[in-house]
């Protein structure tokens, strides 16, 4: 057999990848949170192509507040692109930017996705040998009590 | 016993060093996470402004604000933005590994320190 851990190394080891579990499933909810609000962006686009101009829209001054707005252009968008930078684009260059983000988001996912898995394989055979050792422990304390090999011992 | 207070006092003074250290550290820690999403977040923009075309309209957000600013100097800011906060990164590596040393240290001299008034109890004990 090869060198084996000890118990302590084995459950330290879980805890570890325990943590890391954790992590990889926040971060691929969050992936997930960012990347439903570029699509609902997206959408948003999408449907203001049927807006036509001078349409009348109400403008949220404040969460319960508007005012009456009329559209001047409705293919011409500000993107946040991030470090408060913003860039003017028209209809089809901004669905294409939010297509572009989803697609890295949902490469980003698969990729975490993918570690996860690869954790779960290790949490599991990490789990599997500290079971063994315990066994093993349980198996070799109930020898030791036999009241027959302790005769034999004496 | 003179020598037990001496070692007791010595090693809490130890454990308060060591703990002030792992703050420093834990501190240090949190601000290089930090240092590494402002730079995805750069590098994202960035790659995005390489994208744009030469007569793309770029604003950025200078407080409640949107100032247009010509997209050469806005991929200059960000490419500047980028290098200053990689060679904050560096320094803050270094640091950070510094801080493992002492820690180490510390948690040697504690060890030591723990020993010692294990052994002068004991022999105190006896006596």
């Amino acid at each position: 057999m090869t060198p084996e851990l000890n118990m302590l190394q084995l459950s330290s080891a879980k805890q570890q990848l325990d943590q890391e579990m954790e992590l990889l499933a926040s971060s691929i909810q969050q992936l997930q949170a960012a990347k439903s609000k570029y699509e609902e962006s997206e959408q948003c686009v999408i449907a203001q192509k049927n807006v036509s101009e001078n349409n009348e829209i109400l403008v949220p001054l404040t969460g319960s507040m508007y005012v009456i707005g009329k559209v001047k252009d409705a293919d011409k968008f500000m993107v946040d692109i991030g470090a408060g930078y913003y860039v003017e684009k028209n209809g089809s260059n901004t669905v294409e930017y939010f297509k572009r983000k989803v697609k890295f988001l949902n490469e980003q996912i698969e990729k975490y996705t993918k570690l996860l898995q690869e954790k779960i394989q290790m949490r599991d055979s990490v789990l599997e040998a500290l079971q063994f050792r315990q066994q093993h422990l349980l198996a070799a304390n109930s020898t030791n009590l036999d009241p027959a090999k302790l005769a034999q011992k004496s | 016993m003179a020598s037990l207070e001496n070692t007791q006092k010595k090693l809490s003074d130890e454990i308060s060093a060591y703990s002030a250290l792992q703050k420093d550290y834990q501190k240090n820690l949190a601000a290089r996470e930090q240092l590494d999403s402002q730079l995805n977040e750069n590098i994202i923009v960035q790659e995005e402004l390489e994208l744009l075309p030469e007569d793309a309209n770029v604003f950025k957000l200078t407080g409640p604000a949107l100032i247009k600013h010509d997209l050469h100097d806005a991929k200059e800011n960000v490419g500047n933005r980028i290098k200053y906060i990689k060679d904050e990164i560096k320094k803050i590596d270094v640091l950070l590994k510094d801080l493992e040393k002492k820690q180490a240290t510390r948690r040697d001299s504690i060890n030591k320190l723990q020993q010692q008034l294990q052994q002068a109890q004991v022999k105190a004990a006896v006596n």
